[in-house]
């Protein structure tokens, strides 16, 4: 796990991830959107969302930003963009996106990325072990920030040197 | 600044000790002294000793790597806020 892309890339799956969980479990005062009658972009837009999941369901939070469809359309296509393959596996990313759905006690995104995670051939073992891992770092935390400790690890892993991307070492850059 | 004094790792017993041997192996990283977390737990080896075994069970490679793992204690730690 070395390298900031691989970083960049799990931030991006925890920024969306809670984005959609937000609008999932609080906005139950707004009407879902329905399907049947809903405009034609709308409705385009949840079946490529349901082409990219391979099945029927579609994130919760959908029904309710899709009252916006322009809107939700962005939102998807940063979504999609995170959740897709790219250094970090899907897999992983779903495994991701279930931790943080637990942290935050989203019920309804840790059954979406748990479905998920089941669905691209994540097992009971694996299940497990991120539910394992999610507990355990849920009390480390907790003890950490009740004795306010301050970090002191951060020396173990090495900075990652490389630019940006896209991006070039300028001529004063340490860089070059 | 931490609500209690953490104890230089020269200040635990022996039983303790094992702990933080247990600790530098896991890391694979020679610290000057133990990390305060570790510390903490030795304080108390009835709880630190099941709940480090707990975490180093979750933490092994199994179906996810121990590289993922961390990822996912990162993301976890992140949305709890927790600095440390």
């Amino acid at each position: 796990m070395a390298g900031d892309a691989l970083w960049y890339e799990a931030a991006q799956v925890v920024g969306i991830t809670n984005a959609l969980n937000v609008a999932a479990d609080t906005l139950d005062g707004l009407e879902a959107v329905d399907e049947a009658s809903a405009p034609p972009e709308t409705r385009a837009l949840f079946a490529e969302i349901r082409d990219f999941y391979e099945r029927d369901a579609i994130p919760p939070g959908f029904h309710f930003i899709a009252r916006d469809p322009a809107y939700a359309a962005e939102v998807w296509a940063a979504m999609r963009h995170a959740f897709a393959d790219h250094r970090l596996s899907r897999r992983l990313k779903e495994a991701l996106a279930f931790a943080v759905s637990v942290t935050s006690r989203s019920a309804s995104g840790a059954a979406f990325h748990l479905s998920e995670m089941r669905r691209l051939g994540v097992g009971p073992r694996g299940v497990m072990e991120i539910v394992g891992v999610t507990q355990m770092f849920s009390s480390y935390t907790k003890i950490a920030d009740t004795l306010q400790l301050e970090p002191d690890m951060g020396g173990i892993a090495p900075e990652d040197p490389s630019p940006a991307p896209g991006g070039a070492p300028g001529e004063d850059s340490p860089l070059r | 600044m931490p609500t209690v004094r953490l104890r230089a790792a020269a200040e635990y017993p022996p039983s303790s000790q094992k702990l933080f041997e247990a600790s530098r192996a896991w890391f694979n990283y020679d610290f000057a002294e133990p990390p305060a977390m570790s510390r903490v737990m030795a304080w108390d080896v009835e709880f630190g000793g099941p709940h480090g075994r707990a975490m180093k069970r979750a933490m092994g490679p199994g179906e996810f790597t121990r590289g993922e793992k961390e990822m996912v204690a990162a993301v976890v730690s992140g949305i709890n806020a927790c600095e440390y």
